[in-house]
């Protein structure tokens, strides 16, 4: 049967089928990103990251995602976008400010606000809390291109399970790394505070 | 594609076996007559349209890693269909597409799977028993038509379904509404622990009192018994996975022995601490037993004077992805229908079978609405088996003259079924309130862990104009028909969705709980309309009717033995044969049903 092999899925890019499925995705792809994730531009996508959705830089590695996400992104944009969004971001990290409010607002108005790179920001968001990469929507296309292989779908097996939205709720993914008999019966436990806005990375600081 | 496991074979070996028996289905009401026929030193065959990949373990985890990587996680997202034996998906109900050719006027939104285990490999595990009232409607109430049997007539098969299915529930705490057991009696498995969601509501709601037809109704948060494994009772041993290889190997068998609180029984349990009807098939006498996957049955062949039924004629094909097929006919002493309310109605009706009997008429499902809130303090949401109590005090009482009964399934997984939470919870924080970074964690985590899920499953009375029917432009790859269905939702629960209504809005209220239902978060789902009021209901695939059971061949398909009339060695059973259903998940009753038919079978072909 052909989802049984485990090959490219329609709507999905093909060059996502070379990562690891989800029966040696837990040892291959946290391998592969230990190496990678102590790149350069994984530091900075990492740093970025950071700020884009209040995880730490530990929580974040921890999924052992980085570099699917990495390579998910690239798949789906164009050569050189994500590059020049973390690149503005650094900018905006190493930019002035007197507090992490100024930061955020910053971040809001240079990022976020901007019609080519905020769509792109929110998706990386959307990819680290729910392990979906979102195809961009037809105004971004009309005025910037439509890149080949942007569409939207989960990432991989192990992306859905390592989603943020599932700490975020104080559970588990559903059908994943269950709790234990019972374990629903106790109150939920009290989420650890969200931590301080990690320091930013300067550029050529990655190793 | 499985290998000769058990008694699962490819179905390409000869066969010049003389069966006692030929069941068309190996779901839950196959696979339990199946097990009990054999048991009794009877030759069995079963049909199973589906292919048999969730029969090993490894195949079981290949569907999981299929829902993993789902883009939608509905209930069919573990289970691909194959192109010979298609299925419909809740997914093609906006589009108007699919294998149901839906004649309106309105949709009808449930679905189900063709694999061996059937639809319970998805189902949510929930085994409410029938009330008593539920089987004398007309006489009760004068509105629906009474059963051709009585709850004492089916209580003794309750209990034998309850703990051959494995269901987990402490008797005391659902002896109510009419519903009696046996003095020492109770299930086999102590009650699954409530979620700590059921515990909050439960202490503002329980005693709370609503009126409904002028009758003062005590509501109260009340466990559901469920087919999940908890702690045993007397001795009993908890089924756990199936896991069928050569050689008789087993390894996986002590997964699942305990729910493990994956919050996905809908679509897949990962452990199979939920039951599925493998379990039953796998304690099936394999000498006796030759189950042939991949094999849809086309015709049900009758000798036109006398009725006999004296084959089945099916399709086998090798690869699920490709129409290919060969054909063949199995021959049996007597034969099972145990397809699907849906599927067996088609066969019959493309077989020519129970001529001048309503074959197909009567098509039920609950039609059921969502009602959706945020808690003022955190219940713990996404946590726990989907479902682990409800409020069901309404499912009975004499406002069933006039209108539905209903009752509430209390959600453990926030807002998912209703929004598709948390992922759009994510989406419309990062979009809408525009939210990045430490304001959106914190967002979420003060609003995810607080939401709120009732199901809402409202009562649907039988109607002639509700039908399944085939049409020759209508046909799936193989060349069979596929369903025609036409399906109104009339006043009777319309009017149960506006008194529903009404009564979770003051279980909310009582609960401090802020409503969000229809604040335009929801998913999609079709609408009617009713006093004014406008609401958006779901299938619970809950199918019933299409060949009711009478107590004579006048207006009835078959009998309370689910014997057809017209073909007196063919068994059409299941949840088709419910003259009515009630609020209670068709499933244990159908259970209960199928192991009195065994029964009926065993005494006749060993006499």
């Amino acid at each position: 049967m052909s989802w049984h092999t485990q090959s490219a899925r329609p709507g999905r890019p093909a060059a996502r089928a070379m990562e690891p499925s989800a029966t040696d995705g837990a040892v291959d792809a946290a391998g592969a990103a230990d190496q990678a994730v102590t790149g350069e531009r994984a530091q900075r996508f990492l740093a970025m990251s950071v700020i884009l959705t209040g995880y730490g830089r530990v929580q974040l590695t921890g999924t052992g995602l980085t570099t699917a996400y990495l390579r998910a992104i690239d798949t789906a944009l164009p050569a050189g976008l994500l590059d020049d969004l973390i690149s503005v971001f650094g900018r905006v990290l190493a930019g002035p400010r007197s507090s992490d409010d100024d930061l955020a607002a910053n971040v809001a108005s240079v990022i976020l606000d901007d019609p080519r790179l905020g769509p792109v920001a929110r998706n990386v968001i959307l990819l680290w809390y729910c392990g979906t990469w979102h195809a961009l929507s037809d105004a971004w296309y009309a005025a910037y291109g439509a890149p080949p292989l942007d569409t939207t779908g989960v990432v991989s097996a192990q992306a859905y399970q390592g989603g943020l939205q599932w700490a975020a709720a104080g559970a588990h993914p559903a059908g994943a790394r269950q709790q234990g008999f019972g374990a629903w019966s106790a109150p939920p436990e009290p989420v650890p505070p969200a931590p301080a806005p990690a320091q930013p990375v300067p550029e050529g600081a990655g190793t | 594609m499985t290998g000769a496991s058990g008694a699962v074979d490819d179905g390409s070996a000869m066969d010049d076996t003389s069966y006692d028996v030929a069941i068309v289905g190996a779901g839950i009401s196959g696979a339990l007559i199946a097990n009990r026929l054999t048991n009794a030193g009877l030759r069995v065959l079963v049909l199973e349209a589906g292919p048999a990949t969730a029969w090993t373990f490894d195949g079981y985890a290949a569907h999981l890693d299929h829902f993993y990587e789902a883009d939608g996680k509905g209930p069919e997202s573990a289970w691909p269909p194959a192109a010979g034996a298609p299925q419909p998906d809740t997914a093609d109900l906006r589009s108007g597409g699919g294998y149901f050719v839906q004649q309106g006027p309105d949709s009808y939104g449930s679905s189900y799977t063709r694999l061996l285990g059937g639809s319970t490999l998805h189902w949510l595990g929930v085994c409410l028993r029938m009330l008593p009232e539920d089987f004398e409607l007309r006489s009760r109430y004068g509105v629906g038509r009474d059963w051709p049997l009585g709850y004492a007539d089916l209580e003794p098969y309750y209990r034998e379904a309850e703990w051959e299915v494995g269901v987990s529930a402490d008797a005391a705490d659902q002896s109510h509404l009419g519903i009696e057991f046996p003095d020492g009696y109770d299930y086999p498995m102590h009650a699954l622990p409530p979620s700590y969601s059921d515990q909050v509501l439960g202490a503002a709601v329980d005693g709370m009192t609503v009126t409904l037809g002028g009758q003062p109704f005590a509501l109260r948060v009340r466990g559901y018994p469920a087919a999940r494994n908890s702690m045993p009772r007397d001795g009993y041993q908890p089924v756990g996975a199936v896991d069928e290889r050569g050689e008789g190997q087993a390894l996986a068998r002590d997964l699942g022995q305990r729910c493990q609180g994956n919050t996905s029984c809908t679509p897949i349990c990962p452990v199979q601490a939920k039951y599925n009807a493998q379990k039953s098939l796998a304690k099936a006498d394999r000498r006796n037993l030759r189950v042939i996957p991949q094999a849809v049955a086309a015709r049900v062949l009758a000798d036109p004077v006398s009725g006999q039924v004296t084959g089945v004629e099916y399709q086998r094909y090798a690869n699920p992805d490709s129409p290919r097929h060969t054909r063949a006919v199995a021959r049996a002493r007597c034969y099972v229908l145990a397809a699907h309310a849906v599927e067996n109605a088609k066969l019959m009706l493309a077989s020519g079978l129970g001529a001048d009997s309503p074959v197909g008429e009567g098509l039920m499902d609950h039609p059921a609405l969502y009602a959706w809130g945020l808690s003022p303090a955190p219940v713990g949401a996404y946590r726990g088996p989907l479902s682990t109590a409800g409020i069901d005090d309404l499912r009975g009482g004499a406002f069933r003259a006039s209108h539905a009964a209903f009752r509430f399934d209390i959600g453990n997984d926030g807002w998912r079924a209703t929004t598709g939470a948390p992922d759009t919870s994510v989406a419309a924080a990062v979009a809408s309130l525009g939210m990045f970074g430490t304001r959106l964690r914190r967002h979420l985590e003060a609003t995810l862990p607080r939401q709120v899920r009732f199901s809402v499953a409202v009562e649907q009375l039988p109607s002639p104009n509700n039908k399944v029917t085939i049409d020759p432009r209508y046909v799936d790859p193989l060349g069979n028909p596929r369903p025609v269905i036409s399906y109104h939702v009339d006043d009777y629960p319309r009017a149960g969705m506006a008194a529903a209504t009404d009564v979770y809005q003051r279980v909310f209220a009582q609960a401090g709980i802020e409503d969000r239902t229809d604040s335009g978060e929801g998913a999609w789902f079709p609408s009617l309309a009713y006093d004014g009021r406008v609401f958006h209901y779901h299938g619970m695939g809950h199918f019933a009717g299409t060949h009711t059971m009478g107590s004579s061949a006048a207006g009835s398909v078959v009998d309370a033995d689910q014997r057809c009339w017209a073909h007196r060695n063919l068994f059409v059973v299941g949840s088709g044969s419910f003259p009515t259903m009630g609020t209670s998940n068709p499933t244990l009753t159908m259970a209960a049903l199928s192991l009195r038919t065994a029964d009926r079978m065993i005494k006749e072909l060993t006499r």
